[in-house]
């Protein structure tokens, strides 16, 4: 079948090649490392195996883009950036797929991401011992932190001199974000009379000139793919590098299975313009997110792994989380322009710990949030948090205040329920591969907690002066589905994200999250791949795969 | 609530010289568009414009045109629609389906087509669409009045608040590359930017 991508591009990049034809692969006769996916862990991985001189092949379903001739300055037309198959949505609060959480495309998510490039906190790994939620992860914040560290400094990530939330205080290795738009000034503003602490953001995006690349214009369009290269995205950072350091990428490449030969996988099969290509490896890493790897695992069964690859412990798809990301707009007497700048330049995190007070476990980031005329008619529009729909006049006289709306966005913790799933539906797809269903419901804890924000932001809101004029229901990111835990009958991975069933299958990626925290994930996403990659050259020196 | 725009002088359109090339070409389509329809009918094109020019409140032909012309593309195009709720058809059958709801229900309460109807009683029709979670369209268990109209509203949204005379009117700075934003602090503009009641 043909891909349906609108823009064609090369398909097979390594050093010295690039063609729209496979017919000179690289790794033809087989790789060491086969990643599916290259996303914000795809390319951590890509880049760190193959400069360890493994053999790297990362097969991407999207396209390579250029940013300067296939980005552009537009709301609708980059929508093509997220992951648009369909995917069957239920539960009591069905999700938004496609470019609001998954990514399509070298570069994944990271390509349309806001770049807030924050750190989880010592409890996010252990919330069951803290507060008797969630559960715990195999590891601690300790062992992520030379990770976070090492993130932060290759991608040049731009922050605060002090950072006074969780343990890392900073400073960032790149200057903080000067000036600030009118938004995140008027947050900052509000937030000290409230006598809430805020800050700047920490942000994968340049504050001053990095390996060639120009700090930030202010331009605002990260959600819609950065032009000036000022935002770090695997597209222009980590897989340019992979392929420096040897790596074949193989994009508008959809892998359709997962190979095995009785207990361990050889490889996989894909699809490029309709015709079927296999890749072997010696390993395999799954890195296509929270509803793709679950469902390739689960698609992949044999007769040796009937309920799918790597689930014996019938966890794979299961305790999928999105973070609660309801926003609230205020309307102000002066104009804020919610369109310019960097769309999140300041947050708070003094409601991230749990506080008994509160009523319910867990907390949240508050994100200044810019937003462009699409997202915010839409929202306001049609999802509103009383479920009525805004149209006709009072969406239009709504709209013409635009430049007068300031904005704040929750990123709030969801805990993980077994119920909150993926699985496969009937319905195939054009490879006849059956359609991804993603079932979803908020718990009484991920309500209260809703709550509670909504009411901070309504206060910071009228601490700016302004009215809260509209609340929106919405979530962002996605996490889960393929735990990592010690215990095989109840997690799919080991704290590396090696598969318990599959030695050399590993998951990397926001899919092995075990909670999901209350702060924007990438940097953990990243962060844990980085991790996977020391220990995968340690393990592939020692031989014991 | 403002009832017109504050920013009468400003056009966007006028800087697109200062846009990246690949970002003008998509925003001066949006200027001309198709009247042809590769998927709705001519019949189902003109009562879903009709629907539209209700939804987002206005009458202005060169703007509802390119809107039913987004919505037309999207059901024609192969790409996937991101989401859809089990129990909710595809959206070409839920727009062919939905489309003809829209008119049954008109024909039932006025013995007339949506189309035939003056705005005053279109606007009846939607509303009873609008608040109708109960009845059900054709064979689809979650295929709502509601769900159709929230749909057409999204997507009518969408096309609406991507068009250049809209961004003008509500004073949005619009495409920014290469130049981006040197001014970007509360109460400061750049000097291209909309200017409240400048006439």
């Amino acid at each position: 079948m043909k891909h349906e991508d609108r823009v064609t591009h090369h398909s097979d990049h390594y050093q010295g090649h690039r063609s729209k034809e496979l017919n000179q692969r690289k790794y033809a006769d087989g790789a060491d490392i086969c990643i599916v996916g290259a996303g914000a862990a795809g390319g951590v991985l890509a880049y760190e195996l193959a400069k360890a001189g493994l053999d790297v092949v990362v097969i991407e379903a999207g396209p390579f883009w250029n940013p300067q001739t296939d980005f552009a300055s537009d709301e609708l037309a980059m929508k093509g950036l997220g992951w648009q198959d369909t995917r069957l949505v239920d539960g009591a609060n069905p999700l938004k797929m496609g470019h609001n959480n998954s990514g399509r495309g070298v570069g994944g998510g990271t390509v349309h991401f806001t770049g807030v490039f924050l750190r989880f906190h010592e409890s996010d790994f252990m919330t069951y011992t803290a507060d008797g939620v969630g559960h715990d992860w195999p590891i601690r914040y300790a062992d992520l932190e030379p990770y976070y560290d090492k993130i932060e400094r290759d991608i040049a990530v731009s922050g605060p001199k002090h950072f006074p939330w969780g343990s890392f205080k900073g400073p960032y290795p790149y200057p903080v974000r000067e000036p600030i738009s009118a938004n995140s000034q008027l947050f900052r503003e509000a937030c000290e009379k409230l006598g809430i602490n805020s800050e700047v953001a920490p942000l994968a995006i340049l504050s001053a000139p990095f390996e060639g690349r120009p700090p930030c214009i202010n331009r605002g369009f990260c959600n819609q793919g950065c032009m000036p290269n000022a935002k770090y995205s695997g597209l222009i950072h980590h897989i340019p590098k992979a392929i420096e350091h040897g790596a074949e990428i193989l994009s508008d490449c959809m892998v359709t299975q997962i190979l095995t030969d009785g207990t361990k996988v050889t490889g996989v099969q894909f699809d490029h313009d309709g015709k079927t290509y296999e890749q072997k490896a010696r390993v395999v890493i799954l890195a296509g997110f929270v509803v793709e790897t679950p469902r390739l695992l689960l698609h992949s069964a044999t007769s040796h792994f009937p309920e799918g690859l790597a689930n014996s412990s019938g966890w794979v798809g299961k305790a999928i989380m999105p973070h609660s990301s309801h926003d609230v707009y205020g309307l102000l007497q002066e104009e804020v322009r919610l369109y310019k700048g960097t769309p999140v330049l300041a947050l708070t995190q003094d409601f991230y710990e749990t506080d008994r007070s509160r009523g319910f476990a867990r907390g949240y980031t508050l994100n200044a949030h810019g937003a462009r005329p699409v997202a915010m008619a839409g929202a306001i529009s049609t999802q509103r948090v009383d479920g009525s729909l805004l149209w006709g006049s009072a969406l239009r006289e709504s709209m013409l205040d635009y430049n007068r709306f300031a904005r704040i966005t929750l990123v709030g913790e969801v805990l993980p329920h077994e119920q909150n799933r993926v699985t496969l539906t009937d319905e195939k797809d054009e490879y006849g591969i059956p359609r991804a269903k993603v079932t979803f419901s908020y718990q009484e804890n991920d309500l209260l907690l809703i709550d509670h924000a909504v009411r901070t932001m309504k206060e910071i809101i009228e601490a700016m002066g302004g009215r809260p004029a509209h609340i929106v229901e919405d979530t962002a990111h996605l996490m889960g589905g393929c735990r990592m835990g010690d215990d095989p009958s109840t997690s799919v991975v080991n704290q590396y994200g090696r598969t318990h069933d599959i030695p050399n299958l590993y998951i990397a990626g926001a899919s092995t999250f075990v909670t999901s925290s209350g702060a924007n994930p990438t940097n953990t996403v990243m962060a844990l791949a980085a991790r996977t990659a020391d220990h995968l050259i340690e393990m592939m020196k020692q031989r014991e795969i | 609530m403002a009832k017109s725009s504050e920013y009468p002088a400003y056009d966007v359109w006028d800087q697109h010289q200062e846009w990246d090339e690949h970002t003008r070409k998509i925003v001066a389509k949006r200027r001309t568009p198709d009247v042809a329809h590769q998927f709705l009918t001519q019949q189902e094109a003109l009562t879903l414009q009709a629907a539209a020019a209700i939804l987002v409140d206005d009458m202005r032909l060169d703007v509802l045109t390119y809107v039913t012309q987004h919505i037309d593309d999207s059901l024609a195009s192969p790409v996937g629609e991101s989401q859809r709720k089990v129990g909710v058809p595809d959206k070409k059958t839920l727009y062919r389906q939905g489309l003809a709801f829209l008119d049954e229900v008109s024909r039932s309460t006025h013995q007339a087509e949506f189309l035939a109807l003056d705005r005053e009683r279109q606007i009846e029709v939607l509303t009873k669409l609008e608040s109708d979670k109960d009845t059900r369209i054709g064979e689809w268990e979650q295929l709502t009045p509601k769900t159709f109209f929230k749909r057409v509203l999204k997507d009518a949204v969408d096309a609406y608040y991507s068009h250049p005379l809209i961004w003008s009117e509500i004073g949005y700075g619009g495409p920014a590359y290469p130049r981006g934003y040197v001014r970007v602090e509360k109460g400061l503009v750049d000097p291209w930017e909309a200017k409240r009641h400048e006439a």
